[in-house]
């Protein structure tokens, strides 16, 4: 009965791991950006969510179509307001660009975390989710949210793969990543490639946060351990290898939630940790990593 | 006569599969200076950084002053006397050139806080020595070019090596800065230190070293005084190649020969303060093929970039009359000029089949199967490696992807930077086959740059030749060999 | 170099500043002393992370891992045996020089990302580890140490000065001497520096324990001075956010900016404390602009402005 349970907790609970992670690291492979204003878009597309749906009674699907169209949103702006002006500018030596990018998503991490708390307060908030009811799997009672989540992060990832495999765009985009002066004289032009990556990350960020919000809830204090995860899987995965978060993902979600049961909520965090340190130590590159 | 200070003993270095260095062995004594010359991937910078311990040598012995020091920590090899004269430095930018100096007489200890004064005094004597005295106060980033490359000879000084490295010491400089760090290094050998200067060819060196020890793919091919080396066969062999054929067409028999297809007018171009191209002016006609040839670093890529939009310029790149500056290096490629770099900027890890289909992107699938049928006649290997990961290729079906990948687009025009790099000479023979079968089945214009002279003369119908990022002779590839073929050696 | 650094106007300028702070407390209230307190231990933390990054090329995420190792020890021994102060700080700074050597082993290996996440990684850790052991930490509650400086604030407003200054000339006279030209040197290519006989191993650990020792130093002290250690003012995430842009908004690479802005970050925090959670929007976003607008931080502006006029 526990094992079921435990097997179906972690497998929702990962699965909204590796949506949120599978869009960092698609910016990162492609970009070389390591957007730290990550868990700040996920939880201002779930409370945007939250208050559409509920405060403004709009219903949860108008909430959810608001909650990503946030995350889209947000996402293009840190991409043209900050990411691109500091790829560009000259005043920056290129080997500097790195920790400016990284400085200044932080920042503006924060700044969205902190509008969020003045706007709506620091309250958790759970978004009204698009299905209720309890089903029973194995005996185990459910709720259909739960499998909804998985769901739906699956056919997101499903999306995305399709996206990236099956068309002119996207397999422009994963040339991309791999060399971004090849797709340049091949006559894509990579401004345009990147607006796309980051456009498709806001889109993923944005599903990932209202899931997220509907199934576990969201603060604005949420902003920074999300981050916090999303890193930690992406680099235990490897970096850039989006086949390596997903399987990160399932690693991390489940090493916690077999330590919330077996052991106790309060350590959660610290077996995904330990086995990041010892990952870090023995292979620097993560699990799948090429860089 | 002395003993020799550096003994390098059957050295083998291995990266991966590849063997870029085998069995090779030398020896220098104190004030001499030997010249290691190989073309590109000969190689000779293997040698220099394995010397250092910076790729540390998989086999044989290296002898410092009869310790030896194979597989040492660098920092340990230079603390017993070997320094090295880096060509692409990178300086402290925000100190002074004076605290650049500097840099290179502090011991290796955490409780040296304070220089003295005989320190700071020995400083401005090196900075004297080497021409430096004026800008002491100055930073590298205000420097010229050749003041950057004394000032890393001066850093080398200053550590009072007895052996001294120097990585190919007159690249990117003019013939009157190339004149003065010669005396600097032969200065060196004055002081009764052991110079090793690698660079690509016997003639730039010649004036300079005792003796000359010439590779090629990681092997001894030639030793020996200036002289002897020049006269090799072998050497003749592999920089000039036999008797050259040429089967070029006369300019007047294309069609536009007042307004060109590509027309490069007065062409600047800095990095930095460096210039690297320096009123360069040519012209490709339609359905031309011309070979800009040159040694590594004469500014043959940085001349490709221009053309393609990847780096800014001034002056004036012409297309059919239009000038094609401001538009993006994307544009200038789906406008149908293509490059296929020496780089092969290829998706490693993406198979074969999908490099090329990101290449035809843009033509329908019809067009597109059809493209991809010419081209695997063309290549025919490509067909049978198709599932394959492009990284997982030969460095020969590499560049041979990478020129198909190109021509995918179908350009007007290609431009193929050293497509011979590095390869086998049976792979070049199947290049040079590919090359051919376009030139004569298809109105395809070519802007072939190459170092290597044998291969690019027979397909060219005109020949530029690239020195210090220059042009310095152009004509008709007949009449090359007698003109400038001894600057090849 | 020497008369160099005696030369260097930044130095006197910083000098006449200090003096002129050394006598604010004629004529302030204690609640700005006692601000300027914590902002000057800030400054100390913003210093060492900048002596990491600015010099040895290092982004170190994890600086309130040093900080925190050296509070929380300095703390947890003086609420067990209560010996005195002086050997708790000692303590501190052990603990968290031991940490500097931590970090500095994967630093030595991995680059970049990854090495910035092992040292996030090490923050998380150490917050897990404080909330867990609670029976001896206090937990998420906090831990309250027996024994304080002074009750004063002015003698707290001057031995925090006086230590950030002294840490200032120390750390801005390394970062300007021989050993800091080799660590920016190694830190620029690790190839080129040994080359010329450097050992990058040796000098690069020495900058990471200067680092923890200057953090830890100043954790200890800060645990003293507020008489309580807990992990939002010493450990969390946010605390080495708020040291390393303090590091880059006064300007990397020049130690004394790192003091310039992370006093203003405290400062400013506080003084629009009274609009609530806008206060820290308001920070981050001037924050942001300075960083989007002069990249050289507050010193490189004042630096701009002389050279303009």
């Amino acid at each position: 009965m526990l094992f079921w349970q435990i097997l179906i907790d972690g497998f929702a609970i990962s699965s909204l791991y590796a949506l949120g992670a599978t869009g960092f690291t698609l910016i990162f492979g492609v970009t070389g950006v390591l957007n730290l204003s990550h868990g700040s878009i996920m939880v201002a597309a779930a409370v945007a969510a939250w208050a559409v749906a509920g405060t403004f009674g709009f219903g949860a699907y108008g909430g959810a179509f608001v909650g990503i169209a946030t995350g889209f949103v947000l996402s293009l702006a840190t991409y043209f307001m900050i990411v691109r002006r500091l790829q560009e500018t000259r005043s920056i030596r290129e080997e500097e660009k790195e920790i400016f990018i990284l400085t200044a998503t932080l920042l503006w991490g924060i700044m969205l975390q902190e509008a969020i708390a003045y706007l709506f307060t620091n309250n958790a908030k759970t978004v009204l989710p698009i299905v209720d009811g309890v089903v029973s799997i194995l005996g185990v009672r459910t709720p259909a949210n739960e499998i909804f989540t998985a769901v739906i992060c699956w056919a997101a990832i499903g999306c995305l793969w399709g996206f990236v495999n099956r068309t002119r765009a996207g397999k422009a985009l994963l040339a991309a990543s791999m060399n971004p002066r090849g797709v340049t004289l091949l006559g894509f032009e990579l401004s345009n490639i990147y607006i796309a990556v980051w456009a498709v990350y806001g889109a993923l960020a944005g599903i990932a946060g209202v899931l997220l919000g509907m199934f576990l809830g969201v603060s604005s204090y949420s902003a920074g351990p999300l981050t916090a995860s999303a890193f930690s899987i992406v680099v235990l995965g490897g970096l850039g290898s989006v086949s390596g978060s997903l399987i990160a993902a399932y690693v991390v979600g489940y090493l916690e939630t077999l330590t919330a049961y077996l052991v106790s909520p309060a350590y959660r965090a610290i077996p995904a940790l330990l086995l990041l340190v010892v990952v870090m130590y023995l292979r620097p590159r993560g699990l799948m990593g090429r860089r | 006569m002395s003993e020799p200070l550096l003994v390098v003993d059957h050295m083998t270095k291995r990266f991966g599969g590849l063997v870029a260095v085998k069995d090779v062995s030398f020896s220098i004594r104190p004030g001499e200076i030997l010249g290691l010359i190989g073309p590109n991937g000969s190689g000779k910078s293997t040698v220099m950084k394995s010397i250092l311990g910076i790729h540390p040598p998989d086999g044989g012995s290296v002898k410092v002053d009869g310790t030896e020091v194979a597989g040492w920590a660098p920092h340990k090899i230079a603390q017993r006397g070997v320094g090295m004269v880096f060509q692409h430095s990178r300086p402290l930018h925000r100190q002074t050139v004076f605290e650049n100096i500097l840099l290179g007489l502090l011991p290796d200890r955490l409780t040296y806080l304070i220089p003295d004064a005989a320190t700071e005094r020995r400083a401005r004597e090196i900075a004297e020595k080497v021409g430096l005295g004026h800008v002491l106060d100055r930073r590298p980033g205000t420097l010229p070019f050749a003041d950057l490359r004394k000032m890393e000879i001066a850093k080398a000084i200053a550590r009072n090596p007895r052996i001294v490295l120097v990585d190919e010491p007159f690249a990117g400089l003019t013939s009157r800065e190339t004149a003065a760090f010669a005396q600097l290094i032969r200065e060196m050998r004055d002081d009764g230190r052991a110079v090793l200067i690698v660079d690509h060819n016997v003639r730039s060196v010649a004036a300079l070293v005792d003796r000359i020890y010439a590779m090629y793919v990681g092997e001894r091919i030639a030793e020996g005084s200036v002289d002897d080396v020049l006269r090799d066969e072998t050497v003749r062999r592999v920089y000039l190649g036999g008797a050259l054929t040429v089967a070029a067409r006369p300019e007047s028999s294309f069609k536009d020969v007042d307004t060109p297809f590509l027309a490069v007018d007065k062409l600047d171009v800095f990095y930095g303060k460096a210039q690297a191209l320096e009123d360069v002016s040519l012209k490709v006609h339609k359905g031309e093929f011309v070979a800009v040839v040159g040694l590594n670093g004469a500014g043959k890529t940085t001349l490709f970039n221009a053309i393609s939009g990847l780096v800014p310029y001034s002056g004036a790149i012409k297309r059919e009359g239009t000038a094609l500056a401001g538009r993006s290096a994307a544009k200038v490629a789906r406008g149908g000029i293509v490059q296929a770099p020496e780089g092969r900027d290829l998706f490693t890890e993406m198979s074969v089949r999908e490099n090329l289909e990101l290449g035809g992107a843009r033509l329908t699938p019809e067009e597109r199967e059809e493209r991809l049928d010419w081209l695997y006649g063309l290549f025919p290997i490509l067909k049978t490696r198709g599932k394959q990961n492009a990284g997982t290729l030969s460095g020969g079906e590499q560049q041979m992807l990478t020129i198909a990948r190109a021509l995918m687009m179908k350009p007007d025009m290609l431009i193929l930077d050293e497509p011979t790099l590095g390869l086998a000479p049976v792979i070049m023979e199947q290049i040079s086959k590919a090359l051919e079968k376009l030139r004569q089945t298809t109105p395809l214009t070519v802007l072939l740059g190459e170092q290597n002279v044998t291969f690019a003369l027979p397909h060219a119908d005109r020949v530029y030749v690239l020195e210090h990022g220059r042009i310095v002779w152009e004509g008709d590839p007949s009449r090359f060999e007698a003109d400038v073929g001894e600057r090849y050696l | 170099m020497l008369s160099r650094i005696l030369k260097s106007r930044e130095i006197w300028f910083s000098l006449i500043i200090v003096l002129c702070a050394a006598t604010l407390p004629v004529y302030v209230s204690g609640y700005v002393l006692g601000l300027l307190t914590i902002a000057y231990y800030f400054g100390v933390f913003s210093m060492a992370w900048d002596l990491l990054f600015g010099f040895a090329n290092e982004v170190n995420f994890g600086p309130s891992f040093l900080i925190g190792l050296g509070a929380y020890t300095a703390g947890i021994l003086d609420s067990l045996y209560q010996p005195p102060i002086f050997i708790c700080v000692l303590a501190g700074v052990a603990a968290a020089m031991i940490g500097g050597v931590v970090l500095a082993l994967p630093a030595l290996r991995v680059r970049g990302p990854y090495f910035g996440l092992t040292t996030l990684v090490a923050v998380l850790m150490l917050q897990n580890f404080v909330v867990v052991a609670a029976n001896l930490t206090g937990g998420e509650i906090g831990l309250t140490v027996p024994d304080i400086i002074s009750v004063d604030d002015k003698v707290n407003y001057w031995l925090a000065l006086g230590f950030m200054t002294i840490s200032g000339l120390i750390l801005y006279g390394l970062s300007r001497s021989p050993v800091g030209l080799i660590l920016q040197a190694s830190g620029q290519d690790t190839v080129q520096a040994g080359a010329l006989g450097f050992n990058i191993v040796k000098h690069k650990l020495a900058a990471f324990l200067v680092s923890a020792f200057f953090s830890g130093l100043a954790g200890a002290l800060m645990v003293f001075y507020l008489g309580a250690a807990s992990v939002t003012t010493f450990v969390d995430v946010t605390v080495g956010v708020q040291v390393i842009i303090g590091a880059v908004l006064g300007g990397r690479r020049t130690i004394l900016g790192a003091v310039l802005g992370a006093v203003f970050l405290i400062v400013a925090g506080e003084a629009l404390r009274p609009l609530g959670e806008l206060a820290t929007f308001i920070v981050s976003a001037v924050a942001l602009a300075v960083i989007l607008a002069f990249p050289g931080g507050l010193l490189g502006l004042m630096r701009g402005s002389r050279g303009a006029s």
